[in-house]
């Protein structure tokens, strides 16, 4: 609290090296839809919950995930295609999301034991549930007993699950064949290798199998995940299963099923235009021909040697203006690569129902993350540190790979601007060098100031949670559900969330 | 002219003046270097052969492959050059977004690898990226291949610093031009030849240009890729400008249409960016000047290019028969039989069925006896007039009826009368569990 005042000193009593020679703020400001848009301008409601219930705290908005499961169902409709929009739970723990989810036709990906019960706790019945991941026994036992689909990874999972259901007289258990390494017409693509999937040049080995098993399992399709961006290598993917489907028809099999995966990806930017110049300036860091950007010139990848830039850029594309429902449309609507039609018409035409899997483009503008500010001080070489009562696992976003700006909301409003735009550095609660929210400069409309709230906006997908820790007996952030009703913003802890509790709603 | 091989071709390519009734500078005379003149097509001719030639008898005696980091015209160059001394050609690229030089490459028996998009799960301490990894396979020992490395390879530049530099010099009359404009691929042939003509003239000012950051702009580096390569020194080039595609492919059509130059849009591009530079550099101009530009190579594989940005250019005039025509009431008022209906018309006056879907989905599962005619094709069988006689009743099918509606529509509107849709096409046909064969 001591260096709080120091800063609110006018900016030409500090000495005057102290400022680095930034030439203009590089904001990187977030995308925002409503409600999250209006929930940001709520500052006395953000403070209000963050005092009672500590920083950081992660704060949901439910029902727009049930608003973002229809744009994926609209795109379905668009291309006449049937079949489910699963969520993918691993994205985030929350109960409320999972719930609110229950009551739309979407259905759910679960990952480990734990989301499966999760999910049929929170109503989706097992016609809704596809079991996916590494799985262990009990995970695959209780997806057979309550009738999961179950994704095979591969001819050792398959043979694991067969001798469970025979053992225990479950009965015959539905599944997709998760599919890994296709090949393209014409050019060979190198696709990062792959723990998870069966080799689609394999495929006849694994169908083997199944036939040997058709008394416990019912294959009703295929499926894969790629981890890219890239609309082409997903094309040649999709159309892989397509093929693979074919083989299963042969073996006398009635397959129905293509799960395209996930992988839709967020546009967590407003501005492609800031996207483009910042990292066009942190290309110019690293060479040295600007100022760092970064703490301690780290270059997010990137090196430079004898003046020419090398590394990769390691970085999500922060910016992607097909992303979500868009790009799921895209990619149907992409002729594949041998068959030349649209991988949409062949689907159809197949009479097949096309699964997706989306998890952080379902989660897009879900909720956002809160840390308070607990000090700002300079260090000896003049640069601004802002330490925030969280760590930096609890603001997933740097881990991730996004960079993209916090919003700065003031205890009394933001009528008084108070200085003029800084870049500063976040740091975390441990007692930790590394503990840093981002190795970034971030820039921030005015100087923060001890008692501010930063408002990471767009973390409910993969942001959240995943990589909370526990280090220093810190516990990760509480989450909390919100929803605006007719006199203002209403909230409930997460887990005492369900569809039909709407505090502040008139009792119907 | 006569020659003992293709390779003696290379080079010695013309300089050509720009009517400046096209490009509109008073005092500037601007010439285009037209690299596309080259045997294999493009400016990248010089530095594939240069690059590779010394490496092509141990090849031989090794029987190595070639291999490159390059989608394009160094691509190409090296494929035929390596199939003229019997190796095998791989080009490694992010993605081939120029599919005419891609079948091309295919045709000349080159093998091409592709590397992945960008993560969606990023894991920052990958450090195992594809191209990494691409890079240690060919630097392990006895690693069977002959690596051009355009991008860090200095008789890349030296292809230009012996050739195209001397050769604008020559032909200006032994003096060197008063700008040069060159976009940045490689940076090759910008920074050899402006050793050459700074060697000459010192107050020679060189204009390097790059693509605008969202643009793709084929043989041209982004403002940030540019840094990526090895050759390219900043100090080169006295200012460096940004050109987008719209601009490149404005400046391939003045090149195409207006001075009989089919240029590609990476010289439409120099073009676009020469006069842009120009035209405000004139300003402060008391003599007159000289300026040169390269056109890097032709413009006939990037039709699919330009139409991609472009489709307004490629209009062409609305076709008969066509299901585009229809109006919302002459579909909505199209023969339309639910499968229980269509399966008794099928077996009382057996109608031509026939199925819109593709082949692949018509093997699959289809209707008995039904013919396959995918709409695509179907389409242009309807543009010259009816396929069947009048007397033929017609049920056609679709996925959904959607599509059998609208062409059940534009039968019955060329004069055929009893063509009908199946309501609810194939997938309600299966829904009300009528049979679907596979044969």
């Amino acid at each position: 609290m001591s260096e709080a005042p120091e800063h609110r000193e006018p900016p030409h009593l500090e000495p005057p090296h102290l400022e680095p020679p930034h030439l203009e703020p590089l904001y990187l400001e977030p995308r925002l839809e409503p409600p999250l848009a209006s929930l940001l301008e709520s500052g006395a409601f953000l403070h209000s919950l963050t005092d009672a219930l500590g920083s950081p705290l992660a704060v949901l908005l439910p029902d727009r995930i049930a608003e973002n499961a229809g744009q994926f169902r609209a795109v379905y409709r668009r291309h006449h295609l049937s079949g489910s929009v699963c969520y993918a739970h691993k994205a985030n723990r929350s109960s409320a999301l999972v719930r609110r989810l229950a009551v739309t036709d979407a259905a759910l990906d679960a990952a480990s034991l734990g989301e499966l019960q999760h999910a049929l706790g929170a109503g989706f019945t097992a016609d809704r549930i596809v079991a996916t991941g590494p799985k262990d026994p009990e995970f695959l036992w209780l997806a057979a007993l309550t009738g999961t689909t179950v994704h095979i990874d591969g001819q050792g999972e398959l043979e694991e699950l067969a001798g469970l259901v025979r053992k225990h007289g479950l009965p015959r258990v539905r599944i997709l064949l998760r599919l890994s390494d296709f090949r393209a017409p014409g050019v060979r693509i190198r696709s990062r290798p792959s723990r998870f999937g069966t080799s689609a040049g394999s495929l006849d080995r694994l169908l083997d199998a199944v036939e040997r098993h058709r008394d416990t399992v019912e294959p009703i399709g295929t499926a894969y995940h790629l981890d890219t961006t890239s609309l082409d290598e997903k094309a040649v993917a999709l159309e892989g299963c397509l093929h693979a489907m074919d083989a299963l028809r042969r073996r006398g099999f009635r397959p129905r099923t293509v799960d395209a995966g996930g992988g839709f990806g967020v546009d967590y930017l407003a501005h492609g235009a800031q996207w483009d110049r910042y990292t066009t300036a942190l290309t110019h860091a690293v060479l040295g021909r600007r100022p760092p950007l970064t703490w301690g010139g780290h270059g997010y990848g990137l090196r430079a040697e004898n003046g020419t830039l090398r590394g990769t850029l390691g970085l999500y594309p922060s910016h992607r203006p097909v992303a979500g429902a868009a790009y799921l449309d895209a990619l149907l609507s992409l002729p594949a690569p041998s068959l030349g039609r649209p991988l949409g018409a062949l689907l159809l035409e197949n009479l097949y129902d096309l699964h997706t899997e989306p998890g952080r483009a379902l989660l897009d503008q879900c909720g956002l993350t809160l840390a308070r500010v607990l000090e700002v001080r300079r260090t000896d070489s003049g640069e601004q540190l802002v330490r925030l009562a969280a760590k930096a696992s609890d603001i997933g976003l740097e881990e991730h790979g996004v960079l993209v700006d916090p919003v700065l909301v003031g205890r009394g409003g933001d009528e008084d601007p108070g200085g003029p735009p800084v870049g500063v550095h976040l740091t975390g609660s441990l007692c930790l060098e590394s503990d840093l929210i981002t190795r970034r400069t971030v820039f921030l409309p005015r100087p923060p100031r001890t008692g501010d709230l930063l408002a990471f906006a767009n973390t409910a997908g993969y942001c959240m949670d995943f990589g909370a820790t526990r280090a220093q007996r810190q516990p990760p952030a509480r989450k909390v559900a919100v929803h605006r009703a007719a006199d203002g913003w209403q909230w409930c802890l997460d887990e005492q969330y369900w569809p039909i509790t709407r505090q502040g709603d008139p009792q119907a | 002219m006569r020659y003992d091989s293709i390779t003696e071709v290379i080079g010695n390519t013309p300089l050509v003046r720009i009517d400046p009734a096209v490009h509109g500078l008073r005092r500037i005379d601007l010439y285009a270097k037209l690299e596309m003149l080259n045997p294999f097509g493009s400016v990248k001719d010089r530095a594939a052969w240069n690059m590779a030639r010394p490496g092509l008898p141990g090849a031989v005696r090794r029987g190595e492959t070639v291999v490159e980091l390059s989608s394009g015209n160094t691509a190409k160059a090296l494929a035929l050059i390596a199939g003229m001394h019997g190796l095998p050609f791989k080009s490694v690229t992010n993605r081939m977004r120029i599919p005419e030089i891609k079948d091309l490459l295919l045709l000349l028996g080159a093998e091409i690898e592709e590397l992945p998009g960008q993560t969606e799960c990023l894991d920052p301490t990958l450090t195992e990226d594809p191209l990494t990894l691409f890079h240690r396979e060919l630097t392990r020992p006895g690693s069977a291949h002959l690596h051009t490395d355009q991008y860090f390879n200095d008789r890349n530049t030296e292809a230009h610093a012996t050739g195209t530099g001397p050769e604008i010099v020559a032909d200006l009359d032994g003096r060197a031009p008063d700008w040069f404009i060159a976009c940045i691929g490689t940076a090759g042939s910008s920074t050899g030849v402006a050793r050459v003509l700074r060697a000459h003239d010192p107050d020679v000012r060189v204009v390097g240009l790059v693509g605008r950051k969202a643009d793709f702009i084929p043989g041209i580096r982004t403002v940030d890729e540019v840094h990526e390569v090895g050759l390219f020194d900043p100090d080169t080039y006295d200012t460096i400008e940004a050109v987008g595609t719209d601009e490149a492919i404005d400046g391939m059509l003045t090149l195409a249409r207006r001075c009989g130059i089919l240029a590609g849009p990476t010289g439409g591009a120099a073009y676009y960016g020469a006069v842009r530079h120009l035209r405000a550099a004139e300003e402060e101009l008391t003599g007159r000047a000289t300026a040169v530009f390269i056109v890097c190579d032709r413009g006939e594989s990037y039709l699919s290019y330009v139409r991609r940005h472009r489709p307004e250019l490629f209009n062409r005039p609305p076709v008969k028969n066509s299901v585009a025509t229809l109006t919302p009431a002459e579909v909505q008022s199209a023969a339309a039989v639910d499968t229980a209906a269509a399966q008794r018309w099928i077996a009382e006056q057996q109608p031509l069925v026939i199925d819109l879907r593709s082949p692949f989905a018509y093997a699959a599962l289809h209707i008995e006896g039904s013919i396959n005619i995918v709409d695509e094709l179907f389409d242009e069988l309807l543009r010259g007039g009816l396929p069947f006689g009048k007397q033929q009743p017609v049920l056609l099918a679709c996925p959904v009826g959607e599509q059998s509606a609208r062409y059940a529509a534009l039968l019955t509107r060329m004069g055929h009368p009893d063509a009908r849709s199946l309501a609810g096409g194939i997938i309600a046909w299966r829904d009300a569990g009528a049979p679907l064969v596979r044969e």
